[in-house]
Parts: C-alpha cells; sequence; structure tokens
C-alpha cells in the first residue's frame, strides 16, 4: 500500500519515465520485428546464413546488458540512443529463430503444390508461408517484448530516463527507500504483463488452422 | 500433346530417368507405372518443371516447355499430389480460386468458376466452400485438390499417386469419379501410380518403367496384359494377367455363341458388364453357361470357350 502511496505521489516525476520505456521498447521492437523478419526468411533459405544469424545474435544475447548498453554508448553517446540500439539487438535472436522455425515448419507438399499451381517465390512466401508461419512468429516477438520491457531498465544507467531510474537512484543512495524500488519494478511488471497478454492473444487469433510449432 | 524427346534426369552418376521418348497424345489418360524409385515422380515434375530436365527436350503441342514462362507454363497445367498440399489456412472456396487469382480474374468470375468446380467434383458448394481443410475427409480433401488443379480449366492435368494415401473403398469411387469427370472435361491426364490396378483400369495407355527410369514398355492396358515386352513387364503385371484382362472387356464385345432351341441358361449378365463378371458367373451357373441380356433382350450365350477365345 505504502508503494502505491509513493507512486501515487511521486507520479509527475514518473510519468516521463513510464512514456519513455514504453518509446524505447515500442522503437526497439518495431526495428526488430522488420530486421528480425528479413534477417529469419533469409535464414530460412540458407543453412549457411542461419548458422551465422544464429549464432552471432545468440552471441549478443549473452553480453550482460550493462556492459552492451556502456559500449554502445561510446559511440551513440548518453541517453535513449544507445539503449533502443541495444534492445534491438537483444530482441533479434528470437524473432530471427522463430521466423525461420516457422517457415521451415510449413509442409512442403503445401509450398510444392503452390509453386506447381505458378506461384512465384515471392508469392509462395507472402501467400503461403508467412501467413502459415504467423503464429510462431508472433511467439517469437511476443518472447522479444517481455525480454526487452525488463532489460530496459538498466538503460538508465546511461543516462535514459525510463523505469530503470527510480530504482537505480534507490540503489545509489543510502536515503533510497524498498517503495522507491518497487515504483521502478511495478510499473515494469505490469507493462510486461499487459504485452505478453495482448501478444498471446493475438497469436491465438491468428493461429486458427495455421502450423502448430512450440514457440521455444 | 505432349512429347518427351530423350529427356535425362541425372543426381550425379545415377540416371532417374534415362532417355525417356513419348507421345502423351491429347484428351488421353496415360499412366506412368513401375515400382518405387524408377522415376515417375521425376518424369511427371519435368514436365511442369519443378524439375528441369539433364538433357532432352519437352514439347507441348510443339512447343519446348523450357522456353515459356515457368510460372505460365505452370498456371496451363494442372497439378494433384498425393498429399494434396492444401493452403490450411484457406477455406476450401479459396483453395480453389488459387489460381483463377494468380490470373487476375476478377472476382464474380471467381465466385461462379469455384463453385462450378465444387459442384464437379461432387461437393456442394453450399456445403462445402467455407470449411477448412482441415474439416475434410481424405477423400475430400483430394477432391478439392483437383478442383483447384482445374481452377482455369488447363488443357493438361498432371497427377502425382493422387490416390496413394485413400483407403480402398474409398479410393475405388475416385476412380470412378475420375473416369466420369474425364468424360466431362476430356483433359490429357498424366497419371502417376504404382498399382498395375490402377494404371490398367484408369489408363488409355501405360507406361511401365523400371528402376533406372527406362521405359520398358508403352501400351494399350490390353496390349501391355496380352503382350508383355519383356520379362521385367511379365514380373511386374504379376499373377492373374489373363484374369485382370478380361476387366478390360466387355460381354458385349465377346465372340458369343448363339442361341439355339435349347432350353436356355438360368443365370444371366448383362451385355455391357467385363468377361470378369462374365466369368464369375459362368463359375456359379450349373451348366457352365449364361445368358447374356442387352436390356433384358436375350443376345447370345457365355461360356468357358467364348472367354478364353475372347482373351487370346
Ligand atoms: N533430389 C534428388 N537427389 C538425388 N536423387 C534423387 C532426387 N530425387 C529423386 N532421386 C532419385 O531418383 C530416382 C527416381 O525418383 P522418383 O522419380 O521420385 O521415383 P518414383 O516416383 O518412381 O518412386 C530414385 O532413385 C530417387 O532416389
Ligand atoms: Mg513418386
Amino acid at each position: 500500500m505504502s508503494t502505491l502511496r509513493y507512486i501515487l505521489d511521486n507520479w509527475d516525476t514518473l510519468r516521463p519515465q513510464v512514456l519513455t520505456h514504453l518509446e524505447i521498447v515500442a522503437i526497439s521492437i518495431l526495428v526488430a520485428a522488420v530486421a528480425g523478419l528479413a534477417l529469419g526468411i533469409l535464414a530460412a533459405r540458407s543453412e549457411r546464413f542461419a548458422a551465422l544469424i544464429l549464432a552471432v545474435t545468440g552471441i549478443i544475447l549473452t553480453v550482460p546488458s550493462f556492459a552492451l548498453f556502456g559500449l554502445l554508448s561510446i559511440w551513440f553517446g548518453l541517453g535513449n540512443p544507445p539503449v533502443v540500439i541495444g534492445l534491438i539487438l537483444y530482441a533479434l535472436l528470437p524473432i530471427v529463430r522463430n521466423t525461420r522455425a516457422g517457415i521451415l515448419a510449413v509442409d512442403s507438399a503445401v509450398t510444392e503444390a503452390a509453386r506447381g499451381m505458378g506461384m512465384s517465390g515471392q508469392q509462395v512466401l507472402t501467400r503461403v508461408e508467412l501467413p502459415l508461419a504467423l503464429g510462431v512468429i508472433l511467439g517469437g516477438l511476443r518472447q522479444a517484448t517481455v525480454m526487452i520491457v525488463a532489460i530496459a531498465t538498466v538503460g538508465a544507467a546511461v543516462g535514459a530516463n525510463d523505469l530503470g531510474q527510480p530504482i537505480f537512484s534507490a540503489l545509489s543512495r543510502d536515503t533510497g527507500t524498498l517503495e522507491q524500488v518497487l515504483a521502478g519494478i511495478i510499473p515494469v511488471a505490469i507493462i510486461g504483463i499487459f504485452a505478453d497478454v495482448v501478444l498471446a492473444g493475438v497469436q491465438r487469433l491468428l493461429s486458427k488452422g495455421r502450423v502448430a510449432v512450440a514457440a521455444t | 500433346m505432349i512429347t518427351f524427346d530423350r529427356v535425362s534426369k541425372r543426381y550425379g552418376d545415377v540416371d532417374a530417368v534415362h532417355e525417356l521418348s513419348l507421345e502423351i497424345p491429347s484428351h488421353e489418360i496415360v499412366i506412368f507405372v513401375g515400382p518405387s524409385g524408377c522415376g515417375k515422380t521425376t518424369s511427371l515434375k519435368m514436365i511442369n518443371r519443378l524439375i528441369e530436365p539433364s538433357s532432352g527436350v519437352i514439347s507441348i503441342d510443339g512447343t519446348d516447355t523450357s522456353t515459356v514462362d515457368v510460372n505460365e507454363l505452370r498456371r496451363s497445367l494442372g497439378y494433384v499430389i498425393q498429399q494434396v498440399g492444401l493452403f490450411p489456412h484457406q477455406t476450401v472456396a479459396e483453395n480453389v480460386a488459387t489460381v483463377p487469382r494468380l490470373a487476375g480474374w476478377d472476382k464474380r468470375r471467381i465466385v461462379a468458376r469455384t463453385e462450378e468446380l465444387l459442384e464437379l467434383v461432387g461437393l456442394p458448394a453450399a456445403q462445402y466452400a467455407t470449411r477448412l481443410p482441415a474439416e475434410l475427409s481424405g477423400g475430400e480433401r483430394q477432391r478439392v485438390g483437383v478442383a483447384r488443379a482445374l481452377g482455369i480449366d488447363p488443357n493438361v492435368l498432371l497427377m502425382d499417386e493422387p490416390f496413394g494415401a485413400i483407403d480402398p473403398i474409398a479410393r475405388e469411387r475416385l476412380q470412378n469419379e475420375l473416369l466420369r469427370l474425364q468424360r466431362v472435361v476430356g483433359k490429357t491426364i498424366v497419371f502417376v501410380t504404382h498399382d498395375i490396378d490402377e494404371a490398367i483400369r484408369l489408363g488409355d495407355r501405360v507406361a511401365l518403367f523400371s528402376t533406372g527410369g527406362v521405359l520398358e514398355q508403352y501400351d494399350t492396358p490390353e496390349e501391355l496384359l496380352a503382350h508383355p515386352a519383356s520379362q521385367f513387364v511379365e514380373d511386374f503385371l504379376g499373377e492373374g494377367r489373363m484374369v485382370r484382362r478380361l476387366s478390360l472387356i466387355t460381354v458385349r464385345d465377346a465372340p458369343l455363341a448363339v442361341i439355339n432351341g435349347s432350353l436356355p441358361p438360368i443365370e444371366k449378365v448383362d451385355a455391357d458388364a467385363t468377361l470378369r463378371d462374365a466369368l464369375d458367373a459362368v463359375l456359379r451357373a450349373e451348366d457352365g453357361r449364361v445368358l447374356v441380356v442387352d436390356s433384358e433382350r436375350p443376345i447370345g450365350i457365355v461360356d468357358a470357350d467364348v472367354i478364353r477365345r475372347a482373351s487370346r
């Protein structure tokens, strides 16, 4: 209760932090979705490219966020830019991996029939493969979103005015309180859960009759 | 007419199809038959260029297929495969509308065509148009596959073991329907199967392949059964070759014995039945003689001698 009290009392400070957090996550996920989709399609077409891109995006994911944001701030300065770029890099792996898996899971008889009826490669992709892979692709997008909503808090360390700020300022001062930390954590959790539920709903809605592949 | 002119397909050092030369006349059903791995599918897919030949020329009505746009070529050739490959995210109607949509038909024409095609394959549009493939039986799915292949009324239908995954009773019904359909549409049909009975039943001509993609014999089913060109063909036709042949001859066409004064036989067989049915009746009859009737009118008698003579 005291946390809710704290949040309400400090809403003027927290409000811009919530908005910045949402903005950072939204931009990152949009760019990552477009890039990840393209890379995932290429990865479905070429085994060698798949091995390369999955290794690279996998390695990126092992770099601690604190270090990655710090590194990126050397080139992109402090504030939101290094955070957005870092989050895009983190979000790539689940999107690329699921896009590839979703396309490869399409029954080869279906794509053969499509080609046999005279669809071009482009038409097979847009009319058959992507619609059928959509559920799996959305699964990757969902994972990526939930993940970067949480990681974005670390961006406060390189100057992004997001929901990491109340957490960091509480931890860096003797006067920091638990309420202050929770004032950052709770909105992050709410955003994360909300994004997860909405994307899960969309996924279910669009997956009717489509390839069922566990979104790992 | 589809012409294969010394067409080969090699994978590494191995021939999947070897120097195939063959003419497929228009409006006929030609069957590619042979044991598994003998190059039937490869030969078929070289027609719509899902597989490109290593050498040789395939032409359709005199045009070398390698000179035309590959997607245009495929739209002009209906294609049906064993696994059907319906689009699981689209309704039956949307599936059937695939090629008309690719060809840029307007909406009204597509709707009309879709309904017409579904009726043609025995799936009333009112009942089936909005279903998803997952809501169909195997046989219904394959009918949708055939309807989809007929989308813009291609002259040629390529079918790769279309009934291979369907249970025997439904398969026989689909075979009959294909023959009925063919009487309506009169397509040039190239049909792949490994089942010699299906080949004999459906084919106007049968091309029998042996391993390595070698064409062993290309003949009418009657000729194939009467005069196998090689030991391989004879072995592939297997036991019961003569009995099988009887199912290709209608009773009416056999040299029937005349009905003379004596007591007519009690067993009857219709003039439009096959000699195989007649043989069954002969075996059933006390005296081995069966009366042949043409819509109730007696036209002759069939017995073992008649059947033996007809089968030569
Ligand atoms: N992509 C391929 N690579 C190598 N060999 C192949 C390929 N496709 C088919 N073959 C070989 O070619 C032969 C003929 O295959 P196929 O035409 O599919 O036979 P069928 O349809 O008569 O069963 C087989 O021996 C098969 O293993
Ligand atoms: Mg085959």
